[in-house]
């Protein structure tokens, strides 16, 4: 399979994809690894909390988010990893049986200005659930492989 | 766990760093979470994570924040009076994490602001570092929370 590169990336697009129920026993398996905290791991003070029912960890969906993005757009790309996320909100509590999906917006990219074979993208995340309302958005940069470094942009 | 919060808006100073926790990071793990939520060659495959940049079986960087959300909630959130939390800025996975690390989180309260339309609360924004045992960091964060008040200013 062909994959990829930097110079494949069309800016600026939008894409949607992914389809992931979030269950019971996953909120609670990754809460009690990663995130101990009642409303996750406690249905009893779940319902008399705040948020009125079990909900996923933030880091979770944040995770779930990431499977996402790997089966439908990092596998098939020279993707060399990421430096960081500049910015993360949870809008909304994600709770047994939603029902998530990813909203991709590429806003820009730029060849790496110490390396020739790398090239930076930058896009706009939104976790969408079944009813269309965002649970989580994020932009991040994601770095991938130039396909002909020796070729100035 | 449900024991009665310790910690709340009031109590938080500000600018002094605390160190605290210690999680071992295994290839097990490392695998076993890329499997379910990062399936990369460099998280799920020694072999294969050679061949790559990453020259060698590297945790995802999610992975890396999961286990920082461990170390904090066991060591500081558990006693704190949180509301949970927006969300976080500036995070940078700077360092790869390894089979055989141990890691640990130092962190310092940055800025804390009673909530605006809210009087029971406050919002604390935190500079979290994870380091490895080599006391390089790995990955950094600004992350906020929201944290209870002890005495809801009435007034507003």
């Amino acid at each position: 399979m062909s994959k990829l590169f930097w110079e494949d990336i069309r800016v600026p697009e939008v894409r949607e994809y992914g389809r992931t129920t979030v269950t019971r026993e996953d909120i609670l398996r990754f809460a009690r690894a990663y995130d101990p905290q009642p409303f996750h791991v406690d249905e009893a003070f779940a319902r008399d909390h705040f948020y009125g029912g079990l909900i996923a960890s933030g880091w979770h969906t944040a995770a779930i988010c990431m499977r996402m993005m790997v089966d439908h757009m990092l596998n098939g790309a020279a993707s060399m990893g990421s430096p960081g996320v500049e910015r993360l909100r949870w809008r909304r509590p994600v709770r047994p049986g939603d029902t998530l999906r990813v909203r991709q917006e590429t806003l820009s990219k730029r060849r790496s200005a110490s390396r020739r074979d790398l090239g930076l993208v930058k896009n706009r995340f939104q976790l969408l659930n079944q009813n269309d309302e965002v649970a989580m958005e994020m932009e991040s940069t994601g770095l991938f492989a130039v396909r002909e470094p020796e070729r100035d942009e | 766990m449900n024991a009665p919060a310790a910690v709340y808006f009031e109590d938080i100073a500000l600018e002094r760093p605390v160190e605290y926790g210690s999680i071992p990071v295994s290839a097990e793990a490392i695998k076993a979470f890329a499997r379910d939520y990062d399936p990369q060659p460099f998280h799920l495959d020694e072999d294969a994570a050679r061949r790559t940049h990453f020259a060698g079986l590297a945790a995802s960087g999610w992975h890396t924040c999961a286990m920082m959300m461990r170390l904090l909630v066991d060591n500081c959130f558990s006693r704190v009076a949180g509301l949970g939390s927006p969300g976080f800025d500036d995070l940078r996975w700077l360092r790869p994490v390894r089979p055989g690390d141990e890691l640990h989180v130092r962190a310092r309260c940055t800025d804390k602001a009673p909530s605006r339309s809210r009087a029971d609360r406050g919002r604390v924004r935190m500079f979290v570092e994870v380091l490895n045992q080599r006391d390089e960091v790995v990955m950094s964060v600004a992350l906020m929370a929201i944290i209870a008040r002890r005495h809801p200013d009435t007034a507003r």
